[in-house]
């Protein structure tokens, strides 16, 4: 069995230049490819955008390592009890992270009209949103003459676009379980598709169910295999959330404490080679 | 503040909330959206009609084993015959098939507009908050939104929002005192919590609003509280909802 597109996750990092315009998947706690965005910090990344509608803890700890320079985004938060993204917060007060606020939908929009060829698209709603005039979008008549107003968004074109999967093929094709957040659309607007993956499975369990799949393997350009690579978040049906990691994180204000953050990771620890499964769930 | 008295804020809440579902509708909470998942979970599990619960996590009438700290949580799922992903419900309410949907706010204004974003200037914020999510696009398409703020207060419901994330006035409103329903294109006063007065509600309140049809309530019923109650066992949803109770100091 090939492993063309699998690499470590270093070098899946390492593809990542400074300054490049990145949509992370899943949202807020739930599968986003956090090993990921700990490599790039550890790599010393800087200037990076991101692109996400939901981002949580990612974006939070990019702003509190200084690594994201601007975020084009609908809601960053921890949820439940935990309420905003306290990094993320004092970076946008202190100017040091430019945002470019959407709607959650605003940004599907821009990254629909990336992915599907065209130079804006249109979207419902949004009359009378400050957010429209924040980021100068246009509003359309209906040229079909419905009388209609649309307001239309202009394409978001990331570089790159890096989910985490539950699984991946040595090939590079990726599925995950429950819900896929905006990560197939991620993957079609992007210039280029980066995968962490719980696990690497053989070509048989996809080919099995390829309806199943979420990102075939031409779209992807490297893919790395991750266990735990969305921690201290949730990647169903593998684990939830880590609490106590997160409660930690959030307690602990001092700027040594990313440097043991970073070490704790799980990601942090594995070097070894991934194991082929047969795949299909848990 | 006694547990049992902050309980009661809370439960006011989430049944504030849950009354506002209706039989065989397409309702829906989204993310950083604690009490109207209770709300949706409590109504599937006390009231005798049936009506599809739609959620962010991809959810479509789960039965999940307990309620998440996050309802954004892959729980949400469980039981689940479908995952209807973020696209899916955004593109339903674009289309005008939402009929309620919960969503957030910092401030709200009398016509029932949001601001998610800022407080003080967007462009050099004294606060910034964390965004409208799907509010812009939800509020003006979704048939009925409903909003949620567990501070009552001049600086939440206020007479001029610091930013208009999202326009389209909703439809309801529930703080831990009052409800609000719109009523010619303003909120007015639905209910009043029965521990209060309308004139402190009116008092704590930024914006004018009418009174002409309100009542006090509404009154928990005994399978609302006994279902709240087992959604939250130890008490972790209350204590965590982060409702400010009036006092002399938050005048």
């Amino acid at each position: 069995m090939s492993r063309e597109k699998i690499v470590s996750l270093r070098e899946l990092a390492a593809m990542i230049p400074d300054g490049a315009r990145l949509a992370l998947g899943g949202s807020f706690l739930h599968r986003g490819p956090f090993a990921l965005v700990r490599e790039l910090i550890r790599q010393g990344r800087c200037g990076l955008e991101i692109i996400k509608q939901s981002p949580g803890y990612d974006l939070d700890l990019l702003c509190r390592c200084d690594v994201a320079a601007k975020a084009s985004c609908g809601i960053v938060a921890l949820e439940g009890p935990f309420g905003i993204a306290p990094w993320y917060r004092k970076a946008v007060e202190e100017g040091r992270l430019a945002l470019e606020e959407h709607s959650c939908a605003t940004l599907a929009a821009g990254l629909r009209a990336a992915a599907f060829g065209v130079p804006f698209q249109p979207v419902a709603g949004l009359h009378g949103s400050d957010l429209a005039r924040l980021n100068r979008w246009a509003c359309l008549p209906d040229p079909y003459g419905s009388g209609q107003e649309t307001w239309v968004i202009p394409p978001v074109r990331p570089d790159f676009a890096v989910i985490h999967a539950a699984e991946v093929t040595a090939a590079g094709d990726a599925r995950v379980w429950g819900t896929p957040n905006w990560d197939r659309l991620m993957t079609r607007a992007a210039e280029s598709v980066l995968i962490t993956a719980e696990r690497l499975v053989q070509d048989s369990s996809f080919s099995e169910r390829p309806e199943l799949t979420l990102v075939p393997r031409f779209l992807t350009r490297g893919a790395a295999v991750v266990p735990h690579g969305a921690w201290p978040g949730s990647c169903t049906p593998f684990y939830g959330v880590d609490y106590a990691a997160l409660e930690e994180y959030l307690r602990r204000p001092e700027e040594s404490f990313v440097l043991t953050h970073l070490a704790y990771a799980p990601e942090a620890a594995s070097a070894e080679a991934p194991t082929v499964t047969q795949g299909g769930g848990a | 503040m006694t547990e049992e008295c902050f309980f009661s804020l809370f439960a006011y809440m989430v049944i504030g909330l849950a009354r506002f579902i209706r039989p065989n509708e397409i309702t829906f909470s989204g993310v950083n959206s604690t009490l109207p998942m209770l709300a949706c979970l409590l109504a599937k599990q006390s009231y005798e009609f049936s009506f599809t619960y739609l959620n962010v996590a991809g959810g479509v009438d789960p039965e999940p084993a307990h309620a998440p700290l996050s309802s954004s949580d892959p729980i949400l799922t469980q039981s689940s015959c479908s995952i209807f992903a973020n696209e899916d419900f955004y593109d339903l309410c674009s289309r005008g098939g939402m009929d309620l949907c919960f969503l957030g706010a910092a401030q709200v204004d009398a016509k029932g507009n949001t601001n998610v974003s800022c407080i003080g200037d967007w462009h050099a914020p004294k606060v910034r908050l964390p965004g409208g999510g799907g509010a812009p696009v939800m509020l003006p398409t979704a048939r009925r939104a409903v909003g949620w703020r567990t501070e009552h207060s001049p600086r939440t419901l206020v007479e001029r929002l610091d930013f208009t994330t999202a326009a389209g006035g909703l439809y309801g409103l529930v703080t831990p005192y009052a409800v609000f329903e719109k009523k010619n294109g303003w909120l007015a006063l639905k209910h009043w919590n029965p521990a209060v007065s309308p004139k402190e509600v009116r008092l704590r309140t930024g914006f004018a609003f009418d009174t002409s049809c309100a009542t006090p309530g509404p009154e928990p019923d005994q399978r609302e509280l006994s279902t709240l109650r087992r959604l939250d066992p130890d008490g972790v949803f209350a204590a965590g909802a982060g409702i400010r109770p009036w006092s002399k100091e938050n005048t």
